[in-house]
């Protein structure tokens, strides 16, 4: 490796990111996915439109209403109407839920008869159909639990202890694994068109003719994105703590070494991409492909990697964003750092890869044309 | 006119066929993508991995245990001290701990309130929230509380609440979004960077028209991956239920297409060259993909969100296809997804025609 | 010693042997110049030297042998190349003088004094030194290839290798490359390997090696080479036998002639070539168009035409008229503003300021020109053509955008494609077939409608010698039986010399518009109409 080399393409590819208008790129669309995630995914359900028939209107059913009404897990809209034209405002999509209090509701209930109560559940979107439901069920449950006052014999108190995030907030939850999401698909989406873009135009040429090795001309591509990438590192940061507010219990240096980290991996795989591709629309494709649709499926953000069986629990220990993810989350939540052997080993793996997919890159880019 | 209009359409789809790694992409996007997403994306929470660390001789806790099986469950892991039980939760090797201790039979024996630990890791927070919910009514079940209130539920639409159908057509609307845009923009952003674009606007005919059927070519091109994709993959292997009018979803993709195309034209009236139609298609795709209400009801979100959700064509399409596969509404009350969808589109086309066409 | 030695050396590349064979040695200190038609093999072979590609065969370069591109790796601070194509390897987005820093750093060159007064010369003689902070995207295309050249030149390669660094560069820009070569290659004894269009050329160079369908079929000094085939030129005759071809003012034919020996140029080994291998290219012969031919005499008047492009004046109040039945040359240096001129002509450009009639209609709104588009054909530099269909699909599409009715436009089709000597590659994608191909067929496209305008751009650039005379007899006889108005812009002065009457223009400014004999008078020194451009630009 020679300094001033280097230098002089790092200068040159800055001066390029600067003047075109990738660097747009570069800053815009990590904040810009983190915000649309971060607050456009939820995954609990509120402000759920749901659509009480209260047939029985006494003080009971009331109660009861007002259980609903009372929860941010719904809007509630009392009427009175038949149960077809409800069914017709759940199916033009005007309301989530419908429930359907009997007239006999209250008197039953204090005959000590059972009583039945229907729920309409939309379940078009089956997640949120289920949560919607188990919603339901709970507060009726507890509604009626308060209204029978009758003792039983022995019973089970659940003492719950939520770890990590106790408030069970989505941001909690969600935002660590978007940044895991982010610094994979942003970095790798800019390296992918670095080389492929001198390939198409022809300036490949000064790379082939030149004395410069393989080595150098990939550090020379990947040390650019990489200074500018870390900044980001920072920004996604500062997103999360002051706009989404998320906890930051563990060690800001183990974040930072990690992150750095994980952006070599991602401005790797951008670069492999770029020495394989021959014109930057296929380079941008590939790149979607094998970043953001792993990304969000291993990120854990959808689903913990422990709940996966099978292939895709071997798939997910493939792609290098669970082990960031892992550390993230720890960072943020957890607060174990490197007391956890498997933040270290983990650490270890994200060196692995880089050297890895650095080496691929070196031994498959060619220094003549094809 | 008609012949200067077909002639450029035919023109165009010579092009897309003669490209065979555009048509590779393509197809694989309708049909190996959709089938990807459908099988493997799961939102409800599966396969919980729960531990637990028994104190007693057994009896109460493993009838609670058992109640904890798949498909929501995996087969819960013992562990022999509860340290053991919290590294491992640390670990991220299970979500939920069960920690019972060594009188806990004795006192639900001597019809005493017996305690029941349970450490959970909220970074899953949905896993964690469904997973409390089945232990509240496995304890109620168990502890035989008589509640005199019957809940009857009918989920409406997808009575499995199968995830694999709805993810698959989801996938299916994200895709079709993608590729009318990009598919119109590159059409109309290659003639600029082959040289071709100086010519075009030399012929003796109307902006309007070259603009009209580059894009409807496009639209064909989109409509056939529709066709294919829901015949083989969303019909054929996943099943999904067609409660609605068929057709109606084929007018309403035709509209929607006719509107993403719009989008394209828009981006290719402001990029110079291809890599600007990626960038721009990026950042222009990704927010109205998840301002569709796809991931997220749309009530759930931020208000701002909210508001700039109704310039996404893809918010009244999805609304519009859930509603005609799993609803079945009828034609009647489609027409808000209809008036949305052309909304849009149209004004992304005049805006098209004022950029493109005054170049010509 | 500075010794160049190639040793049987085979390209293969995308599947297709390139060049076969190949040999030939140069000394310190020599050029060798590379001729032949596009698709010859000259750039493989050029990049086989340069360890850029794959090849068998060996190479020695001063005592260092190499067989693969791997193992040129220690000889590459000591070779410069530059490849085919204008600015090709420059940075749109870097300055001038950016791009020497960047060159000089990636090749680790000490910038010391020395360095500096060296670069500094060299930026001296390539008149860049007052663009130092101007963008590479922003340099006319002369511009870019100066600035090409002396970037290959900072770290004084002891090879060079230019692949047609003088293509599409204007004379007084080819001038200016050729001193910056020659006095470089002269101080540092560098051997330098140029391949190029312009046979007055390489008729200056040490060495000339002839290439056709990749072999190397002749080698020798110019002198030589022109001598072997004096034989087999005469003055133009009018008729021609099965076995001669005929340019403008020379016939070139196997068998003898009765008619005198013309003084031949390197160009006439191409055609000797090509006879003596049967490759004979039919005649041209055009018949009379469908339509009819009377139209007003004065087909496009411009009074004062200006552009402005910020504060950059491309186009200053430029008068040219363009009569029926006249070709018009236009010329000038890169960047004079020819381009920009014929895009306000068809449009394509929005007319900043002045006066413009075709056709005896004045062109004010949109809609004047939409009504003209049918009498207009255009061939742009590039011979813009849809590369996802066949040459027969591109035509039928053109037929239609014009509204041909099908019955004449397949008749017509078939007619041009024979007359323009195509009919053999009807179903073959465009970037298939070679540049001379390509550039009668996008004439026929643009002749389809049959226009009576005709604006042509630079359409002969990088296309070999016997495609390029073969054009010209085309466009001769369209002006002939056609009367249609030709305008056309080109770099090689020597087809000047077949238009009736010429425009010269410099910096945005129209400086000369006569005949030729009339600029011959006008200049009495200038022995061709190279001279008396330069005349004007010095």
């Amino acid at each position: 490796m020679r300094i001033g080399i280097l230098k002089a393409y790092i200068r040159k590819e800055l001066s390029e990111l600067l003047r075109s208008r990738l660097i747009i790129m570069v800053y815009l669309l990590p904040t810009m996915l983190m915000l649309l995630f971060g607050y456009g995914i939820r995954m609990e359900v509120t402000h759920a439109r749901i659509a009480i028939i209260d047939n029985d209107q006494s003080r009971l059913s009331n109660l009861l209403v007002g259980k609903f009404e009372h929860s941010k897990y719904f809007d509630v809209t009392t009427t009175v109407m038949d149960e077809d034209e409800a069914l017709r405002k759940i199916k033009q999509a005007q309301s989530d839920a419908i429930i359907i209090i009997p007239a006999s509701f209250e008197k039953r209930l204090l005959k000590g008869q059972t009583t039945q109560i229907g729920v309409y559940v939309d379940a078009a979107f089956p997640s949120r159909g289920s949560t919607m439901e188990s919603y339901v069920q709970g507060v009726i449950l507890n509604a009626a639990s308060a209204l029978i006052p009758s003792a039983p014999k022995g019973s089970i108190v659940i003492n719950q202890r939520t770890l990590f995030n106790q408030a069970m907030r989505d941001e909690d939850a969600i935002v660590p694994g978007l940044i895991g999401l982010v610094l994979l698909v942003a970095p790798a989406i800019i390296a992918a068109l670095l080389i492929v873009k001198e390939k198409e135009r022809g300036t490949i040429f000064n790379f082939y003719a030149s004395p410069l090795s393989k080595a150098e001309f990939i550090a020379a591509k990947l040390i650019p994105v990489f200074l500018l990438h870390s900044i980001n590192i920072f920004i996604l940061l500062l997103w999360a703590l002051y706009l989404f507010e998320v906890p930051f219990r563990g060690s800001f240096w183990i974040y930072w070494l990690a992150s750095e980290l994980y952006i070599l991996v991602s401005i790797s795989i951008g670069i492999l991409i770029s020495v394989i591709t021959r014109t930057q629309i296929v380079a941008v494709v590939l790149t979607v492909m094998v970043t953001i649709i792993p990304g969000f499926m291993y990120s854990g953000i959808i689903m913990p990697i422990s709940s996966m069986v099978g292939m895709s629990r071997y798939e997910a220990h493939v792609f290098p964003v669970m082990y960031y993810n892992h550390i993230l989350y720890d960072v943020f939540l957890v607060g174990e750092g490197l007391t956890s052997q498997k933040t270290q080993l983990y650490l270890v793996i994200l060196a692995v890869y880089v050297v890895i997919l650095l080496s691929l890159g070196t031994l498959w880019l060619r220094k003549e044309i094809r | 006119m008609n012949r200067i209009f077909w002639s450029i359409v035919g023109k165009e789809l010579i092009g897309f066929i003669r490209s065979w790694q555009l048509v590779l992409v393509v197809l694989y996007m309708f049909s190996v993508e959709v089938y990807i997403a459908g099988s493997g994306i799961e939102i409800n929470p599966r396969n919980v991995a729960v531990g637990y660390v028994d104190g007693t001789a057994g009896g109460l806790s493993q009838k609670i245990l058992t109640h904890l099986h798949g498909p929501e469950f995996l087969a819960p892991r013992r562990f022999n001290s509860q340290r053991e039980l919290s590294r491992a939760i640390f670990d991220k090797e299970i979500i939920v701990g069960l920690v019972f201790d060594a009188d806990f039979e004795k006192k639900w024996r001597q019809n005493k309130s017996a305690q029941l630990d349970i450490l959970m890791d909220a970074t899953a927070a949905s896993q964690a929230y469904t997973t409390l919910n089945y232990l509240q009514h496995i304890v109620l079940d168990i502890s035989k509380v008589n509640i005199p209130v019957d809940i009857v539920t009918h989920k409406l639409f997808n009575q499995n609440a199968d995830n694999h159908t709805f993810m698959a057509l989801t996938e299916l609307l994200s895709i079709i979004t993608m590729l009318s845009i990009i598919l119109t923009a590159v059409v109309f952003v290659r003639e600029k960077e082959q040289g071709t674009w100086d010519l075009m606007l030399l012929m003796p005919v109307n902006p309007k028209v070259i603009i009209l059927a580059k894009s409807f070519s496009q639209i064909i091109v989109v409509m056939t991956g529709i066709v294919i994709s829901l015949g083989f993959v969303v019909l054929g292997i996943f099943n999904v239920p067609v409660n609605g009018s068929l057709s109606a979803f084929l007018l309403l993709s035709f509209f929607f297409v006719f509107a993403g195309s719009g989008i394209g034209l828009f981006i290719a009236a402001v990029a110079r060259d291809v890599m600007q139609v990626a960038q721009l298609s990026i950042v222009v795709m990704m927010p109205l993909i998840f301002l569709s209400g796809a991931w997220t009801p749309i009530y759930a979100m931020h208000p701002a969100l909210q508001y700039l959700s109704y310039i996404s064509p893809l918010r009244y399409y999805i609304e519009g296809s859930e509603s005609i596969f799993y609803r079945g509404t009828e034609w009647i009350d489609l027409w808000p997804y209809f008036m949305g969808v052309i909304s849009v589109g149209g004004v992304m086309y005049w805006i098209g025609f004022r950029k493109i066409g005054r170049l010509f | 010693m500075g010794m160049l030695k190639i040793d049987q050396v085979s390209v293969t590349h995308n599947k297709r042997r390139a060049i076969k064979d190949a040999s030939f040695s140069a000394n310190e200190g020599e050029i060798i110049g590379f001729i032949g038609a596009d698709g010859a093999g000259k750039s493989s072979l050029m990049h086989a030297i340069a360890g850029v590609i794959r090849f068998e065969g060996k190479i020695s370069f001063q005592n260092t042998i190499y067989h693969s591109p791997s193992e040129a790796q220690i000889l590459k601070s000591k070779i410069g190349l530059m490849p085919q194509g204008i600015g090709l390897v420059l940075y749109d987005l870097l300055t001038v003088g950016e791009h020497l820093d960047f060159f000089a750093n990636i090749r680790d060159i000490r910038q010391d004094d020395r360095f500096n007064e060296y670069k500094n010369r060299l930026l001296r003689m390539a008149g860049l030194d007052k663009f130092i902070d101007r963008r590479a995207g922003n340099l006319s295309g002369g511009m870019m290839q100066k600035l090409s050249l002396i970037c290959t030149l900072l770290h004084r390669p002891k090879l060079l290798i230019l692949d047609e660094p003088t293509t599409g560069v204007d004379p007084l820009s080819r001038i200016e490359l050729w001193k910056i070569l020659d006095q470089i290659r002269c101080e540092e004894g560098t051997i330098a390997l140029v391949s190029t269009a312009y046979m007055q050329e390489a008729a200056q160079m040490d060495r000339v090696l002839l290439f056709d369908e990749g072999e190397i079929i002749a080698q020798g000094c110019a002198k030589e080479l022109i001598k072997s085939v004096q034989d087999m030129t005469y003055v133009r005759k009018p008729f021609t036998t099965p076995h001669s071809m005929s340019t403008l003012d020379t016939t070139y034919s196997l068998e003898p002639l009765e008619a005198e020996h013309a003084e031949p140029t390197l160009e006439a080994l191409f055609f000797v070539n090509a006879l003596q291998k049967n490759r004979i290219l039919p005649s041209v012969e055009i018949t009379p168009r469908d339509g009819d031919t009377s139209f007003s005499s004065v087909v496009m008047e411009a009074q004062g035409l200006t552009k402005t492009f910020g504060d950059f004046v491309a186009n200053d109040r430029v008068d040219i008229r363009l009569c029926r039945g006249e070709i018009l040359g236009l010329l000038g240096s890169n960047g004079a503003g020819k381009t920009t001129f014929i895009k306000m002509l068809l449009g394509l450009l929005p007319i900043d300021d002045g006066e413009l009639n075709l056709l005896g209609k004045r062109i004010e709104t949109a809609k004047d020109r939409q009504e003209l588009k049918s009498s207009i054909g255009y061939v742009s530099q590039h011979f813009a053509l849809y590369n996802d269909m066949t040459v027969r699909e591109n035509l039928h599409y053109f037929a239609s955008m014009h509204q041909i009715p099908m019955d004449i436009a397949i008749k017509r089709i078939a007619r041009y494609s024979e007359e323009l000597g195509f009919d053999g590659y009807m179903d073959a994608i465009p970037t298939e077939l070679p540049l001379g191909i390509n550039q009668r067929f996008s004439l026929a496209a643009a002749l389809l409608h049959e226009p009576v305008i005709l604006f042509l751009d630079e359409p002969t650039s990088g296309v070999d010698a016997i495609a390029r005379a073969q054009f010209w007899q085309l466009l001769v006889a369209l002006k002939e039986k056609w009367k249609i108005a030709i305008l056309i812009t080109t770099h090689y002065m020597s087809e000047a010399e077949f238009c009736d009457r010429i425009v010269l223009m410099r910096d945005g400014c129209k400086v000369a518009d006569d005949t030729i004999p009339n600029l011959y008078t006008a200049h009495p020194n200038a022995k061709t109409f190279e001279e008396i451009f330069l005349e004007y630009y010095r």
